[in-house]
């Protein structure tokens, strides 16, 4: 909502017709003479010979799957293989015109993708760059695999061995392969090339590549960014919300003119007409022909067109047309590239839902047997010189399935390996060297100043608690930390709802719109996914962003892109890839069942993620600082409840310099030594409660935990307090059943067993709704729902009454009803 | 509203109880959940914690009175309120029928549609010791079986605390002879010549019992004995080596539970309830033994005593009587079984009439062990030590031939309990 802007009424109340541009569909003309003079003879021979490679090696594939043998290799691929014969001229087609820079993002189906990006990014880097990328890439293990098979001094053929081998091992799951087998048919990429990590979720690179983009805008780097997707992601939302993201005004009306404009991506549809067996074409979608939806978007239609994937060279000329747009900061681009899969969407698909007239149609119209007559007819060359170039492919297929095949060659990565690439645990200042783009000096930003005149402790020399006006407060721990890595990493962004000029809904971000140029600190449109999964697409492609969801409520929408893309990415590349991403969001109370829950113990299931939840402001400085200076993807749970607190325990208050709470790291609130309570989040201050209490009536020392983080966590602290007290008692506003309290519940009896006096305990919020603001007693643990677990179940406390019912018969009941 | 507190039901045969001591008067506060008075039943000794909020507004039994379960106990209301001068204390529903016909063996296992949330315990658990108190036992050499029933963690457990407040096994002897020892007529009891001492409770329950069982049934005791050298040489192989698998406690007594549980499945007509009408043969061994009390004989029962090894009988019987010893026995531990065993022989006794439990049809009751001049094959006189075996029968129900067999065979399976051990 900058105000910069006005919604007049007598302009938007005005009566007209919308007038939509028209669309292009499939209105390339070959014209032979202006395609060589553009392209070259070598690389329209080049096209061919890419094509035949792709179309070879999906056959190769198909071939293994089908008979366990090809050209007299055996082998059994238990693994996926989704085949894009057919589809071969689109993908080369796309790639002609790539520069390395150009980054490519496809799906499930991009073996040829790889293969084409990649064939095109060789002849564009000189020797010693080749020779650089493939000594150093996973240490060298892909090279010395193909070079075992004999030394090669024609380095650009090399290098097509080693993009052959690489993709083939990583499709096997070898260790040499791209991505270490970690990623496998679906996910592999080899981003040297530009090459950059597909998706096995329909339309998973549709928010990724928008994020992609926007790193290469906001951080002036060049190149454009493909989303290779197919036709039925179209009913994807992620996609939509990518599209929308990637279409905001903004970004032309309201960032520095210098950024250059709209991220720079397509929306490349390869249109198979197929999702799966569901006919998109007549079936499963209604815009008929694809590039209709361009329209939907904004007033330039995306520029969109329908292309012939059928003719490389119509898709080389859209390619080159559409980068031309997207540098003008015109963008984002949709393209509906028309092509078909004569394979089947995998080896067991019987096409029962398609006739063998219709597949024969295709092949008959086959796209590198009419670029082959179309190169003859032209005399560009001659029937030997392809020949050869399909012998050449074979053999180069034969050694490089050879060596993937190989067990002792090529052997698979020790199991146990796969935990060192869940996380890349490293520290990094800055991810760029260039000096952060800001509007004014640190000092002078008005909250930097606010803040000098608030009390870092939240109580006075007479013990008395500071006035929340002149506190220093949660919200300010976290704006100081934001503040502090935007004028360090000049690659930091931040966006999400509300962001900018607001402030943040909670006021985290006041005061950094004064200080960050809009490209910096943006509102996004309301996409959760996108939000997330553009997020996903900036950090690895090389920035630091910071996205933000409101509510934690908000994560449902974001689900895909939370636990399969910025949770899996470093580890499905073998740590090719960092994944420097915070999550923002934060737990509700008030607003009833959508708005008011805790879900990190949801998060705390999918690994790959680290979870922090800090309750003080000490902690949100130090832990935020923390995530800001990870290059690790981190959920980060704020309380709203908490937003205004001061800080209570650190009575020097919180440092105004820099610092870092050390890693999963629980903290002692409270020292005791009759009883332990951990707490996660907001609950901390209702346990602290619940000592006082059971100090002074039932004389009882309780010691209170605030785990602070949900993954990692070092429990030791938390079993040394056990091994003292005995007794365990853990809380949190996350509903009790399912809560992360009962893993640490479970493994610390594991651990402590001889200790216990009791079974540790777990206080949750009710397996239900959240109720109305009224009725959240009912909802949320209170204070006497602690000192009533207590006395139920671990030391029945003399001449108490429980007020709540916390008993195991009540446990029993609820299991069994569900609730 | 005033509301009435009622003794509650504590297992089917359970009548009345008897008020011991009110741990609330008139005009206090109580909370529900929380105690207010223990009572004696025929069997045990319990707490009645109440099931109302309020001040208490009026006692409805004194302490020493016989109260019918059901029935009121208590008044509690708000502070100041009247009582009204007619309160129906009567029970809300016809009192169960006093003799529970045709009396099944009842199995009231823990149920979980209780939902009193205070109440509910888990007599499953009673007795248990957290892993930590267990941990500090070992530490300060305490034997935690003294804690049996008296732990006050939830249902019972018995906590780091409860270990804390006992002296150590050093210091304890005092403490564990204590809770062991029958009662010593004390100082103050000497000087008086006569001690009249009221019949109620379990000695009233023993005496209306005793008194029903022998005007009732035809009583007819026969007495043999069996070679006793397994039973002495497995006895003294578990004291010396049975420690490592926890078998060292094993007494003779036990064993002859476990033969006798063992037997009685084959002979269903001595494993029966007799029931006027109808006779009642069971196929399962729930097996009553006899237990000597401070506060008189008390016959708790083991379950499923047939399928249980003779470890876990010897475990189970231990445990029981303990309880029993500490007044802690609960209704389900009193339960009726299908048939007793009466050991005397400790005392030394060699021959005694036991006096049948009805409806059981059958006792058995164990002498001491004696040597018996046998005379060998080749016509020597040797001395075997024998235990001797009195049974008593209802000969309402089972004839004397019968009752010979299968002491005949009981007398069998003892002398060769080793090898019945393997069976």
């Amino acid at each position: 909502m900058p105000k910069e802007q006005i919604i007049n009424p007598t302009e938007v109340r005005k009566g007209q017709m919308l007038q939509i541009d028209p669309i292009p569909v499939n209105q390339y003309k070959p014209d032979i003479k202006k395609e060589r003079k553009t392209w070259g003879d070598e690389r329209l021979l080049r096209a061919y010979y890419d094509m035949a490679t792709i179309r070879l090696f999906e056959t190769m594939l198909n071939t293994i799957k089908m008979t366990g043998e090809w050209e007299g290799i055996s082998y059994n691929h238990a693994g996926p293989a989704h085949l894009s014969i057919g589809q071969e001229s689109a993908a080369v087609g796309l790639a002609m015109d790539l520069e390395v820079d150009d980054f490519i993002f496809g799906s499930h189906r991009s073996h040829g993708e790889i293969l084409a990006k990649c064939y095109a990014a060789i002849p564009r880097l000189d020797e010693k760059a080749l020779q650089k990328v493939m000594e150093t890439y996973l240490d060298g293990d892909t090279l010395r695999v193909v070079e075992s098979a004999g030394k090669n001094s024609d380095i650009k053929d090399l290098a097509e061995t080693f993009v052959l081998y690489g993709t083939l091992a990583e499709i096997f799951a070898r260790n040499a392969g791209f991505n270490r087998g970690l990623g496998g048919s679906m996910h592999a990429f080899f981003a040297p090339f530009g090459s950059m990590p597909n998706n096995a979720i329909v339309g998973g690179s549709g928010d990724i590549a928008v994020g992609a983009a926007l790193y290469k805008r906001i951080n002036r780097k060049p190149g454009v960014v493909i989303a290779n997707i197919g036709d039925a992601s179209a009913g994807c939302g992620p996609v939509w919300e990518g599209m929308m993201l990637a279409a905001m005004d903004q970004y032309r009306t309201l960032w520095p003119k210098d950024v250059g404009g709209a991220p720079p991506v397509i929306f490349n549809f390869l249109n198979n007409f197929y999702g799966m067996g569901g006919q998109t074409m007549g079936e499963t979608m209604g815009y008929n022909i694809l590039a209709r939806i361009g329209a939907g978007v904004n007033q330039e239609n995306m520029h969109a067109e329908r292309v012939d994937g059928y003719n490389p060279l119509a898709v080389a000329d859209a390619i080159s047309r559409k980068k031309a747009i997207l540098r003008e900061g015109r963008g984002p681009v949709l393209m509906d590239t028309i092509t078909y899969r004569i394979s089947g969407h995998s080896p067991s698909d019987a096409s029962s839902y398609r006739t063998k007239e219709e597949v024969d149609l295709w092949r008959n119209s086959d796209a590198i047997a009419s670029y082959r007559g179309y190169l003859l007819e032209n005399q560009v060359t001659d029937e030997a010189t392809l020949d050869a170039m399909d012998a050449k492919v074979l053999e180069k297929l034969i050694l490089a399935t050879s060596l993937a095949v190989d067990l002792e060659k090529s052997p698979r990565m020790d199991g146990e390996k796969i935990s060192s690439y869940m996380f890349s645990n490293a520290k990094v200042e800055a991810l760029d060297d260039r000096e952060p783009e800001v509007l004014m000096p640190l000092e002078e930003n008005p909250r930097v100043k606010q803040l000098k005149t608030k009390e870092r402790f939240g109580i006075d020399a007479e013990g008395k608690p500071v006035s929340k006006m002149k506190a220093y407060q949660l919200r300010d721990g976290l704006f100081e930390a934001m503040i502090h890595r935007f004028y360090k990493d000049p690659t930091m962004v931040a966006y999400g709802e509300e962001n900018r000029d607001w402030g943040g809904a909670f006021a985290v971000y006041r005061g950094l719109t004064e200080s960050l140029p809009y490209h910096r600190l943006f509102n996004s449109s309301i996409s959760e996914g996108a939000i997330v999964g553009s997020g996903v697409g900036y950090a690895l492609a090389g920035g630091r962003a910071v996205v933000e969801l409101m509510y934690n409520d908000f994560m449902g929408r974001a689900g895909d892109e939370i636990f399969n893309q910025m949770a899996k990415w470093q580890s499905m590349s073998a740590g090719v890839l960092k994944m420097p991403l915070v999550l923002r969001v934060s737990v509700g109370s008030k607003y009833g069942a959508q708005h008011s829950q805790d879900w990190s113990s949801i998060t705390a299931h999918i690994p790959g993620l680290k979870v922090y939840f800090p309750a003080t402001p000490y902690d949100a400085k130090g832990m935020l600082n923390l995530a800001l200076a990870g290059t690790d993807p981190v959920v980060f749970f704020e309380s709203q409840r908490l937003y205004d607190i001061a800080e209570l325990f650190h009575t020097d208050g919180v440092p105004e310099g820099y610092y870092e709470i050390p890693e999963g790291m629980p903290d002692v609130k409270r020292a005791g030594t009759d009883l332990t309570i951990v707490t996660i989040g907001a609950t901390l201050y209702r346990a602290l409660e619940a000592a006082d209490e059971l100090q002074k009536t039932h004389g009882l020392s309780a010691e209170v935990i605030d785990a602070r983080f949900i993954n990692p966590l070092d429990l030791e602290p938390i079993l040394e307090s056990v091994r003292k007290t005995g007794r365990l008692l853990l809380a949190s506003d996350a509903v009790e059943r399912g809560s992360f309290l009962h893993d640490i519940a479970s493994t610390v009896t594991q651990l402590a067993f001889d200790y216990l006096d009791a079974p540790p305990v777990v206080v949750g919020s009710r397996n239900w709704i959240t109720p109305a603001s009224e009725m959240e007693d009912s909802f949320f643990p209170g204070m006497s729902w602690f000192i009533d677990a207590i006395h139920e179940k671990i030391l029945p406390l003399k001449g108490y009454n429980p007020v709540t019912v916390q008993t195991n018969v009540e446990l029993i009941k609820r299991y069994r009803e569900g609730v | 509203m005033a509301e009435t507190v009622l003794v509650p039901q504590q297992g089917n045969s359970v009548e009345s109880v008897i008020l011991l001591k009110w741990h609330k008067a008139a005009g206090d506060t109580v909370a529900a959940g929380e105690i207010l008075c223990e009572v004696e039943t025929d069997k045990t000794t319990m707490e009645v914690e109440s099931t109302a909020s309020g001040t208490i507004l009026k006692l409805l039994a004194a302490e020493g009175d016989e109260v019918p379960v059901k029935t009121g106990l208590v008044i509690v209301g708000e502070a100041g309120e009247t009582v009204p001068e007619e309160t129906d204390t009567s029970p809300p529903e016809p009192p169960a029928p006093a003799v529970s016909a045709p009396a099944a063996i009842t199995r009231s296992a823990p149920t979980v549609e209780n939902t009193a949330p205070a109440a509910a315990t888990n007599p499953a658990s009673a007795g248990a010791a957290s892993p930590r108190a267990r941990m500090r036992a070992t530490a300060k050499d305490v034997d935690l079986a003294v804690l049996a029933g008296k732990g006050t963690g939830p249902d019972g457990r018995i906590l780091e605390r409860d270990v804390m407040d006992l002296p150590s096994r050093a210091g304890s002897s005092a403490a564990v002879t204590a809770t062991a020892s029958t009662s010593t007529p004390t100082a103050a009891a000497a000087q008086s010549p006569i001690r009249e001492i009221p019949v109620r409770g379990v000695r009233k329950v023993i005496a209306e019992r005793m008194r029903a069982s022998l005007a009732a049934t035809a009583q007819l005791t026969i007495h043999g004995s069996a070679d006793a050298r397994a039973l002495q040489a497995l006895r003294s192989r578990f004291k010396s080596a049975g420690v490592a698998l926890g078998m060292e406690k094993i007494t003779i007594n036990d064993m002859v539970l476990f033969a006798l549980a063992r037997t009685l499945p084959d002979f269903p007509e001595v494993n029966a309830h007799f029931q006027e009408t109808v006779i009642r043969q069971y196929t399962t061994v729930d097996l009553s033994f006899a237990v000597d009390t401070e506060k008189g004989l008390l016959v708790p029962t083991i379950r499923d005593a047939h399928t249980l090894s003779l470890l876990q009988i010897s475990e189970r019987a231990r445990t029981l009587a303990m309880r029993c010893m500490d007044g802690q026995a609960t209704a389900d531990d009193l339960a009726m079984g299908t048939c007793t065993l009466t050991n005397l022989g400790s005392f030394g006794v060699e021959y005694f009439t036991p006096v049948l439990n009805p409806p059981q049809v059958a006792i058995l009751g164990v002498n001491t062990i004696t040597l018996k001049a046998i005379q060998g094959k080749d016509g020597a006189v040797e001395h075997v030590p024998h235990i001797g075996l009195s049974l008593t029968i209802d000969h309402q129900a089972v004839d004397g031939a019968p009752a010979a067999r299968f002491l005949q065979e009981l007398s069998r399976r003892i002398a060769n309990l080793d090898m019945l051990v393997a069976r």
